[in-house]
This record gives structure tokens, sequence and C-alpha cells, in this order.
């Protein structure tokens, strides 16, 4: 661990220079260094302890540790392969690989550390790295990252706070020291403790109330570290609340509210509901393509902190299991997104149509990584899904359950509408010559495809980790036999669903073969209602594409003005100030008589 | 032996589910005081699509088709059928609702997939309207599995012994029951389908035997989704006595899609989004606090 | 005289697959002129036509019948055959009242076709300006008996005399032109 993250630092300097050289050697340093990361760490036991740069004992690698490791080397080293072609469209190349590789170094050096603030120098890194490589993208970045740094900070400032608040009632900054001793504090004293560590969580997941930097900062951002800032950084946030959630414990510090799960826990849920309702129906809304799956993030952030606040043998489970869905879906999607960027120039989804037939592979990608987040088998995402609706069920919780259905249905619409507008439908004439994307960018997104359906159909590996950590906390970790998975309510085959899968499809196939065969007509060819088109381009559904909906919640309130409106009173507070230090005759002639009056009324 | 019985299940699918289509034909015709078609005409339009010669649009519209038949097929084989239950355990209803879905996303990709924008507009209507009919079925249904502990349909069909859900949660089955009519897409949920306010929705570019085969696709999955509700609420039974039951409820959905008009997708939205979801909501509360009958 | 005898060509397949399209024709719902307004009798409970297994069908590409149903001015023409091509094999067309078979009471029009077998294969016609409904029920039965015998062949005509109905379309209509107010 040591020389791992030692290597990541000194390799942040040698990708710069080297990129200088040629620009395609950055992302091939990243790659190196992620693959011996993903190396090492996977071999690594849990549990061993390290020291960095005379620290003793600072590293820690525990089963949570292993878990957001592999997925956050996963992420990099696909991400990092997509580069080596991509790069050639960056603006600043040197100073983009650079600082992907610094943010790899702080998004690690925060799942290995138990100790508070090693955890918060770490997290730093890698918030103000990412923050330097927001505005490197579109035109609306720069204001962009504004939202970024200013959510961001009120999330870390107030971890820093209830920091030092534990320190100056225990005098250890270890986390698991702390744990044992916190239980037998006042509840105020916990709740807020709680609420101060979990606020850096949920500032970094984009969870309802501090949800509203996600559409523009990934948005805007330059195209495949929106990936890595959807699929990746967004997960640091879910590792502090699973930490915190599962160390303290919050199981047992706080009362019982309803069917096991204690109140802290509720207000969670509720947060993540919320979350997830926002998420769900401002994607529909959207236009351009990358901030539809910037708020699909809001939405599955909103699951993975259901499922944790559960903090039970199926619901914890299941959002530790989510967490590593939505980071392969996401990836996939925002890396079919670059690819479809980089050769056509465009996000908006109703300036595009029709690139399915020039560009298979991408749609594939997009496809498959749709599937996963929709929550449908044979893919992983249908596993995470299946255990988060046990476990509410199972607990009663029918509110929850119903955002929860609400979320995930409402997910078919939103991703849908892409893969309608941009994929399907007619070919614009400016797009006729789009060829596919270069090869070396097509083999990360087959890679991150097979490993969706690997882990879909044989999900005991994740499992495996999963259960670990569920044992590294104390609970009862999740049951699974092979390849069936257990819960209280009900038990089912994931290969049995693959199978059944395939023999519906072969069936299909064979009576699809017998019958005599279509003629192939091209795309103009529509039933157009007896009308002659001139233009096919105009023939393409793709804008406001669900209008009737939309005009159901038109008129809703938005947190994005809240958040302006409160910049609009500190500035306006801010030129109150400013009239009375104005560099005028009038204010110096203003402050000089105030001064001397004073003067006067004090010295008689 | 599994495979035995899966088979069984296709058969009695294919078999009952077309038949029972052409009786509704003949009651929607005698409502309306004509004659209507022969009970077996549904097989006759079957064949004589898969006859045809048709038109194909693409690589991405002949998978979808395929895909849209094999998911259906994949999802009825977990269905208990009569007495033949063919995973006994493991058919756990999400497994379930999440199979349809894999139908519903083929054949939504590939009618779109065909180029034509009066498919998209009817695929944006038929997913609107899903967001609207599955939460107060799964809410409902929900409470159920809630009751009994358990979320496989067999275990759900056998423990209701000689009293019927449809007794024991008479509000719940209402709502499983109004959901139903707009999971089989019947008046008056039919907008996503309209035939000549949108020329057919999904199934404009739809020729020879990619009709055939989306037509056999709707077939199952209305056999599917009654077959479902038939073993949740009206507690399955052996074969006859199942398609007996079977029989019931499909008049009766035919009987109300006979006289109805369409609603407008927002107002289905609307509609579902209040009245179900509220009665959804009393049975819960019915459920959690024991007052079950 | 002795009529002669058209040999049958069909296949075992083919016969079957006759038998069944006779049993189960959709139409589809065009209604080119004034002849439209017959067909919502025979379609409603009156003179019911489903019970021959027929029905109306939005699309050509589902439809197997095609009724043109009265006059059709050149703007029509155009669009009938654009349509007619859109339709799957195997296709029948019906021509309704005295305008397809000869021009009827429009004869001398400058903007009506007199002759619709000249632009696309006709199977059968009816005659009458309009014909009730109990004209219409008997030409379908008597189409499906020719659907049976298999001497409904207008899209095999089509197919291989394509070159002639080109000729006499293009001489008659002229070119296609699309007028866009965008591109002019």
């Amino acid at each position: 661990m040591q020389s791992l993250l030692l290597y990541l630092a000194v390799g942040a300097l040698v990708g710069y220079f080297l990129s200088m050289i040629n620009r395609r050697l950055g992302p091939i340093v990243l790659l190196a260094l992620s693959l011996y990361g993903l190396f090492t760490l996977w071999n690594m036991p849990i549990g061993s302890v390290e020291g960095l740069f005379g620290f003793e004992d600072i590293l820690q690698f525990t089963a949570l540790s292993k878990y957001f490791s592999i997925i956050t080397l996963i992420v990099f080293s696909c991400y990092a392969f997509f580069n080596i072609v991509w790069i050639s469209k960056a603006k600043r190349p040197h100073a983009f690989s650079a600082l992907s590789i610094l943010t790899l170094f702080g998004t690690l050096g925060v799942f290995l550390t138990p100790h508070l603030i090693a955890l918060y120098i770490f997290w730093e890194i890698a918030v103000v790295a990412s923050l330097f490589i927001v505005p490197m993208g579109k035109e609306e970045s720069k204001k962009a990252t504004i939202w970024y740094i200013v959510i961001s900070s009120i999330g870390s400032y107030m971890f820093l706070y209830g920091t030092f608040l534990l320190y100056s009632k225990f005098g250890t900054f270890n986390l698991f020291e702390i744990s044992g001793d916190i239980a037998s504090e006042s509840t105020g004293f916990k709740w807020l403790v709680s609420l101060l560590l979990l606020s850096a969580g949920i500032a970094k997941s984009g969870i309802f109330p501090l949800h509203v930097w996600l559409r523009n900062v990934h948005g805007n951002a330059p195209d495949t570290f929106s990936a890595v800032l959807s699929g990746q950084l967004v997960k640091m946030g879910s590792y502090i609340i699973a930490l915190l959630l599962g160390t303290f414990p919050i199981a047992t510090m706080f009362s019982q509210f309803y069917a096991g799960v204690n109140i802290f826990s509720y207000v969670l849920i509720w947060l993540g509901n919320i979350s997830i309702l926002i998420g769900t129906f401002m994607a529909i809304k959207q236009n351009d393509m990358k901030m539809l799956m910037a708020y699909s993030t809001v939405a599955n952030g909103g699951y993975i902190l259901i499922g944790l606040a559960l903090l039970d043998q199926v619901g914890f489970a299941g959002g530790l299991f989510h967490v590593i869905n939505h980071a392969l879906a996401a990836t996939m999607i925002f890396l079919s997104f670059a690819a479809v960027v980089y050769r056509t120039g465009t996000t908006k989804i109703d300036e595009m149509g029709g690139l399915i037939f020039k560009m298979p592979v991408t749609f594939v990608t997009y496809l498959v990584g749709i599937i996963s987040i929709a929550g449908i088998p044979p893919t992983s995402g249908f596993v995470s899904k299946w255990m988060i609706f046990q476990s509410l069920i199972s607990k009663g919780m029918f509110v929850t359950a119903m955002f929860a259905f609400v979320g995930s249905i409402g997910s078919f619409l939103y991703v849908f509408r892409p893969l309608a507008g941009v994929f399907l439908g007619q070919l614009k004439r400016k797009d006729k010559d789009v060829k596919e994307a270069p090869m070396i960018m097509l083999i990360p997104m087959i890679i991150l495809v097979a490993l969706t359906i690997l882990w879909g159909v044989f999900p005991q590996q994740v499992l495996v980790w999963v259960t670990d950590v569920q044992r590294q906390f104390g609970m009862e970790p999740f049951k699974f036999d092979g390849t069936v998975l257990y819960s209280s309510l009900g038990h089912w085959d994931s290969w049995t669903v693959f199978v059944m899968f395939m023999v519906g499809f072969i069936i299909a196939a064979v009576i699809y073969i017998l019958m005599p065969k279509g003629k192939k007509i091209p795309l103009d060819d529509q039933y157009t209602s007896g009308e002659f088109l001139h233009n096919f381009d105009l023939y393409h559904y793709a804008t406001k594409y669900y209008a009737f909906l939309e005009r159901e919640y038109e008129g809703h309130p938005s947190f994005e003005d809240w958040y302006t409106s409160i910049v609009n009173v500190l500035k306006a507070i801010g030129k109150g100030v400013d009239y009375f230090v104005r560099r005028t005759a009038s204010a110096y002639t203003f402050w000089m008589a105030l001064v001397l009056a004073l003067l006067l009324w004090v010295r008689w | 032996m599994t495979a035995l019985k899966v088979a069984g299940i296709f058969l009695t699918a294919f078999f009952f589910g077309l038949t029972f289509e052409g009786i509704g034909r003949k009651i929607t015709a005698r409502v309306q005081r004509r004659y209507g078609p022969p009970w077996y005409q549904n097989f006759i339009d079957l064949f004589k699509t898969l006859s045809k010669h048709g038109y194909t649009h693409g690589w991405i519209f002949d998978f979808g088709v395929i895909m849209a038949l094999g998911g259906i097929i994949a999802s009825l084989g977990f269905v208990p059928v009569g007495g033949i239950v063919a995973f006994p355990g493991m058919d756990n209803f999400f497994v379930i609702v999440y199979l349809f879905t894999i139908g519903s996303l083929g054949m939504a990709m590939g009618m779109v997939g065909t180029g034509n924008p009066w498919a998209s507009i009817g695929v944006a209507r038929a997913l609107t309207l899903m967001l609207g009919y599955e939460v107060p079925y799964m809410i409902s249904i929900g409470s159920m599995l809630y009751f009994y502990r358990t979320s496989s349909i067999s275990a759900i069909m056998s423990a209701q012994g000689g009293d019927w859900n449809l007794v024991k949660f008479p509000i719940g089955a209402l709502v499983a029951l109004i959901s139903l009519q707009g999971m089989l897409g019947k008046e008056p949920f039919e907008a996503p389908m309209a035939p000549a306010e949108i020329a057919s929705g999904p199934m404009v570019e739809l020729s020879a035997k990619y009709m055939g085969l989306l037509m056999l696709m709707n077939t199952f999955m209305e056999f599917a989704e009654i077959s479902l509700f038939v073993d949740l609420f009206l507690g399955g039974g052996t074969y006859f006595v199942f398609l007996l039951k079977y029989l019931v409820v499909w008049i009766l959905v035919v009987l109300i899609s006979s006289v109805l008009p369409r609603f407008r997708i927002e107002q289905a939205v609307y509609f579902y989004w209040t009245v179900p979801i509220i009665l959804a909501f009393v049975q819960v509360f019915m459920t959690v606090n024991g007052f079950v009958f | 005289m002795d009529k002669i005898e058209k040999i049958d060509e069909r296949g075992v397949w083919e016969k079957i697959a006759d038998q069944l399209r006779s049993r189960s024709m959709w139409m589809l719902h065009y209604c080119t002129g004034c002849g439209a307004v017959e067909l919502p009798p025979s379609t409603t409970s009156r003179f019911d036509m489903e019970r021959l297994g027929m029905g109306p069908m939005a699309t050509p590409r589902q439809a197997d019948l095609f009724l043109i149903t009265g006059y059709l001015s050149t703007k029509t023409l155009r669009r009938v055959i654009y349509t007619y091509e859109k339709m799957a094999d195997p296709k029948y067309v019906i021509g309704f009242g005295s305008c397809t078979i000869n021009g009827g009471i429009y004869y001398d029009s400058y903007s009506t076709i007199n002759r619709l077998d000249q632009y696309l294969p006709v199977d059968l016609y009816i005659a009458g300006c309009m014909p009730r409904p109990e004209a219409i029920l008997n030409a379908f039965t008597k189409l499906m008996d020719m659907i049976r015998k298999g001497e409904a062949d207008g899209w095999k005509r089509y197919k291989e005399n394509y070159e002639w109905y080109k000729q006499n379309q293009l001489r008659s209509l002229g070119e296609v032109v699309v007028y866009d107010e965008f591109h002019e």
C-alpha cells in the first residue's frame, strides 16, 4: 500500500513530464499504475497495517477498503485506456494526465486510512485535483467549478469540525479507536458528530440537499473525466457513509424507530427518497445527454444511501452491491457518450440520430449500461435492486418502497431518451460520414460490458467482497450459495434466469429463421401517412420527448434557484458594504470626518 | 422434468392464450350486437402474418423483435400455470416483473430502430404508462408479500388454502385489477397502441413475420400477467379450474375494455397517481395493522 | 364456350397459406374517394365484416387488402401508388365503384384517371356508384374464393410487369418532385 501510494505521487510528476514528449504517454502511465494497483490490492490480505511518511500504523487495509479500491481501480484503468486515444482532443493534455493521477492518489488514500486527519488530507487532494480538471471542458464548466468547490467545501469543513470535536472529547484521531467509546455520550453529541461527519459523504455523493452541483459539473466536464466523476468520485462519498454507519455503529447508537431501523438511519433514508425523486424527474426533462446521466447519479446515490442506511443482512449488502453496479454502468455510459462526442462534436440529444448504423459497438455498450442501471436481469444491476426491494418489503417500509419503485421504473424513461434520440431514429445528413470510435476506445467499453454481464450471472465474486465487509462491521453476512441468493422473503438463482433467457431467445430465433426472410429497406422508406418528404432529418422524434409527462410537473420548486438566491443575498450584502468603502472623494471625506468626530468625542 | 413442465406452460399459453383472445373478440362483438369472428380467428391471423414476405429495417429491428419474444418466453417459464410449477420456490415476484421489462425493452428498442417517429411516440407513451401502473401494483402486491413473509408466487398460491386473497385483501385486488387493465394495454389505457391516432404506435413499421412474432409476444404477455393475477388473488388451482378462473378474469377485462374510450396519456398517468396509489396505501395500512379478512 | 382452365402452380405450403390468408384479410384504412362512406356500415354491427375475419388496419405494412373507393385524382393516385409499394406481399387491390372501371361520372375530368388497371394491378372490381354493403360483402367473399383458387395474383403481375406500370404512371402523372417550403 505504502509503495503504491508513493508510486502514484511520483507518477503524477512523471506523467506530466512524459506527456510533454508525447501526449499519449500520460494515460499510459496512469494505466500502468492502475493495473499495478489492481494487482497489488487484489492479493493483499485484509487487515494488513503499514505506515506512511514516518507516521506509524496510519494505513490500514480493511474489507471496505479492498472493495472500494478495486472498484476505483477498475474505473480508472478503463478511463486511462480510453484516454490513450481521446487525449488528442483534450485542451491541456499534460495537466490533464498529471491531475488524473493525483486524483487516483487522493482517492486511494481516502480508502486506505482510518486516521481522520490523514483521510481529510487525501480527500482534499482528490477534490482539488479533480477541481482543476473540470474547467478544461466546455465554456460553462468554469462557472460549474465554483458550484463544485463551494458545496464540496461545505461538506469538508463540517467533516473537519466534527473531527476536531471528536479529538477534543477522546484525544485520538483513529476512527476505530473512537468507535468503542462513543456510545456512552449524550444523544445531542451523537447526532451532532454523526451529521457533521456524514455531511462530507452527502455532499460528495450528491444527495439532497447538496445535489445541485452534479448537473453542471458532470455535464460540462471533459467527456472522459465525467466518467470518473460519476463512476468513482461520488463513491468516495458512499465510502464515508458506509464507514461511519458501520463503524460507530449507528445501528446501536440511536433509538429504534420502525421495524429495526433507528431514527438516524430513517432521516438518511428520507434524504435518499427525495434524492431519488428529484434525480428521476429532473432527468426526464433534460435534453443534454450528459446532464441527464448526472441526474441519474443523484438518483442512484439515493438508492445507495437507502441500502446502506438499512443496516441489515440484505439491505446493506444491496447498497454495497449497488455501488459497484452504478460505478460500472455510469462509466460505460459516459465512455460511450465520450465516443459519440469524439465523432460528432455535440452533446444535445436532438441534434443527433440514427448513430447505431455508424457506431454499433458504442450502441451495445450504452445498451448494456442502461439495462444495468434500470435493473433488468441478467445484468448485475438487478441483483442489487432485488436485494434492496426484498429488504424494504420485509421490514414493511412501504413509503420508501414506493420511492424505490418510482426510481426504478422512472429510470427506464430517462435512459431510453438518449437511446431513441441519439442512436436510433433517422440518421441526419450531416452525420453521414461518422465512423465508429477507434479500436482502442472500444476495448475498455467491451471489457466493462463483459464484467457487467459476468457479475450478473455469477455474482459470487462481488458477494464474497460484500460479505467480508459485513463481517468487518459485525453484521450478519448476506446468505448465498453458488448462484442462489437468499433473503428472508425468498430466494432465486441467477444462473437459472440466464438459462431461461437463453432458451426463450433460442425459441424466438428458431421461429424467426423458419419464416420467410424480409427485404431490407433503407431508413427513408417509412410510413409517412402517404406524404412525400423532402428532408428526412426532421422526421426524427427527439425534442421534448416526454412533453406530456413534463407538463404534469411543470411548476416544480427548484433547489438550484434557492441556492442562487442565497448567492444573490450575499452579493447584495457585499454591495452594501462596498457602498461605504468606495474610493471617491466623498467617501474619503465621510470616513475622515467620522473618525475625527469619534476622536473628538472620545477625547472630550 | 423441469423442461417438460416449461414446455407444458408454453403450449398452454400458446393454445389457450390465442383461443381466449378469439373468445374475447366474440364477446366484444356480441356487446356491439353483431356476430364476430370464429373463436379460432387469432390462430389464423398469426399464421397468416407469419407466411407473408415482409420488410426489415436493419439488424436492430430483427434483434429487438427476437429479444422481445425471448424475454417474454423466459418470464412465462417462471409463472405457475394451473398445477404446473416449473421452478417451485424460485419464482420470485420481482424476478418475474423485471423479466417482463426485458420484453418491453426489446420491443421498444426494435420499434424505435425502424426510424419512424410514430414508433418513438408510441414507445414514449408506453413507458410513461408503465410509470403509472407499476407503482400501485407493486405496492399492493408488496403488502401481500409482507403479510405472507415470502415473495415466491407458488408459496403464496399454496398458502391461500381455501380462502382466496381476493377476499382477504379486497382493496389490493381492486388495485391490481386496475393496474392489470393498464398492463394489458386495453381501454381505457390504450393510448400507447392507439391505432388511428398514432398509426398503431410502436407497431407502425411491422410487416409479415415481425408482426406475427409481436402478436405472439402480446399473447404470451397477456397470459403471463393474468396468470399472475389468478395465482396471487384467486388461488391458482388445478389445470382446468385455473383456466376457468383465467377465463372469468379475461371476460371481465374484455367487457370493461369494450365499452370505454381511451384516456389521454397524461390523464391516465394522473389517474394512476391519485386513486390507485391512495387505495394501495389504504391496503398497506390495513395489512400492517393486521386488518386482514 | 369452354372456360380456360388456369393451371394451379402453387406448392402445398402456398395452398395452405392461401387458405389462411383468405380467412383473415386486413384492409388498409385508406379512404380515397366518396366510396369510403360505404365502409363504416360494412364494418359495424349491421353488416358485420369481422365475422369473415376482416378488419381495418392503420398502416400499409400490416394490411393485405387495399380498397380504392371511388375516383382517383392524380394527386391521390401518386400517394396510392406510394402506399401500395409499401405493403407486404401478397397484397390484393379491389376497385370500388364505376370510377375505377371507366371513369364513372368524372370520365371527362382533367384531374382524375379513368382506368385504374393501367396503374395498379386490380384483382376485383365492384360495379355501382356506390355499391351497397351487401354488394361489398359479396365482393369480399368472391375475393376470398379467388384467393383460395390461386387466381388473385395481382401482386405477382405487378412485379412481373413493373416496367409497363411505371411507364404508365410516369406518362400520366409525371415525375414526383417534392416541394418543400424550406428549400424553395
